[in-house]
């Protein structure tokens, strides 16, 4: 009789602690998502990164000149890239060709042979259907196109950086040394900046760009 | 008639537990079960490191818990919590490697400590007001997301963690199975993650403890 009264009263336990468990199980998985969701509240501004990069063995100060695109590449989605030049590409051309100009550099036409070219390239990989992310640090190879700075012969060096990912826009500026082109035999990216995040295609945040670009660069400078 | 010996000691082992139990059971159960379960609402103050890492309180937590009294005033038990840590820096400029990045940081920790608990009340449970000391070892599943602007650095592990915790339980009328539950307790881990070299945060809960059986 007691035997059996104490198996009632450990089945009723069971029961209650599995009850128990029930309740805690469904009240942690209800509030465990109760979290603040980072991207929620995010403005475009707020979700844009600037990111450079530098080839830390280049003396920056040792150029004098430099030219720049007369358009704007535009790559991704698996297309062969093309150049365009929208209200946009305009914009950005002339403000990072001021931003160039204030840190002492002159800007000279393609054939008076500049020691640094700035190659401009916009990023479309929200379609792409490969998905690769090896990190937010890592830049995107900007657009290359030997045959318009006139080196078609030689081989091209690019620093570790750069790698292809991403499913999203973003906007790169590449700096090339051509001073010592054809002493290296190659064409090295010197610096690079990388505009990631929502908006980046927005004319509005070109100015905010290139001035978080070049201020955090005071390197960059003749 | 060794079998029939063996079946007598089997009997009185028998006896001897259900009358240990009975007894265990009737110390404590004078006043409530001794089985409990708890709820109660979580803020805590991020520490040391994380404070620098994620310098705001969080009020985004909660806490739950099974205990089972083995005697009045010792009991223990079982605990399970979660706590969001969330924090937004202006934007500002950080090194790296070879360069730098801007960017809008916001920087958060999502905290699940998986506990065992023992505790000790100071009194006993007819008392009006119960404190009690507490301690709780066990797992604590980090989940580290920092967003650089909108993309994250992510990590997520098992740590270790210790809790120590000083509360007070106020039954609802003197023998009430239903207690109000108010406690501060210390929460430490040897976590180590990007900048956060150890994880230490300071934790208030209020709620209720009930007695089930």
């Amino acid at each position: 009789m007691k035997k059996g009264k104490k198996n009632f009263t450990i089945v009723s336990v069971r029961r209650k602690v599995f009850l128990g468990a029930i309740v805690a199980a469904a009240v942690i998985l209800s509030l465990g998502s109760c979290r603040k969701d980072p991207l929620n509240d995010m403005t475009e501004e707020e979700s844009q990164i600037y990111i450079t990069n530098r080839d830390t063995t280049a003396d920056f100060s040792s150029y004098t000149t430099f030219s720049i695109v007369d358009s704007v590449a535009v790559a991704g989605n698996g297309d062969t890239a093309r150049r365009a030049l929208t209200d946009y590409d305009r914009q950005l051309i002339a403000a990072v060709k001021s931003a160039m100009q204030s840190r002492g550099y002159t800007l000279v036409d393609k054939s008076a042979k500049p020691n640094l070219a700035i190659n401009l390239t916009r990023i479309d990989e929200t379609f792409a259907s490969t998905y690769y992310d090896p990190g937010y640090w890592s830049g995107w190879g900007g657009y290359w196109d030997p045959f318009y700075w006139g080196y078609p012969g030689l081989g091209y060096y690019w620093p570790s950086y750069y790698t292809v990912y991403t499913r999203e826009r973003a906007v790169s500026i590449d700096l090339l040394d051509l001073q010592h082109a054809e002493a290296d035999k190659e064409v090295k990216v010197v610096w690079n900046a990388m505009f990631r995040g929502a908006g980046v295609w927005n004319s509005g945040y070109i100015n905010n760009m290139i001035n978080g670009a070049f201020n955090q660069s005071a390197y960059l400078k003749k | 008639m060794k079998r029939n010996i063996m079946k007598l000691i089997n009997v009185k082992i028998w006896i001897l537990a259900i009358a240990a139990c009975l007894a265990v059971q009737a110390a404590s159960a004078q006043v409530r079960p001794p089985l409990s379960f708890n709820f109660n609402y979580s803020i805590a103050q991020p520490l040391g490191a994380v404070k620098n890492y994620s310098d705001k309180t969080s009020f985004r937590g909660w806490q739950a818990g099974l205990q089972y009294m083995l005697t009045d005033q010792v009991g223990v038990g079982i605990k399970s919590g979660f706590q969001d840590f969330y924090y937004r820096t202006p934007r500002a400029v950080y090194p790296t490697k070879s360069g730098d990045i801007s960017a809008v940081q916001t920087r958060t920790l999502q905290v699940i400590p998986v506990l065992a608990t023992v505790q000790y009340q100071f009194t006993k449970p007819d008392a009006v007001v119960i404190p009690y000391a507490s301690l709780g070892l066990g797992v604590a599943n980090m989940n580290y997301e920092k967003y650089w602007g909108m993309f994250v650095d992510k990590d997520n592990s098992w740590q270790f963690m210790a809790s120590p915790e000083l509360g007070i339980n106020i039954p609802f009328g003197k023998a009430s199975p239903l207690l109000f539950n108010a406690s501060v307790q210390y929460n430490y881990s040897p976590y180590k993650l990007a900048e956060i070299t150890n994880f230490s945060t300071i934790q208030g809960n209020i709620g209720l403890r009930w007695h089930i059986n």
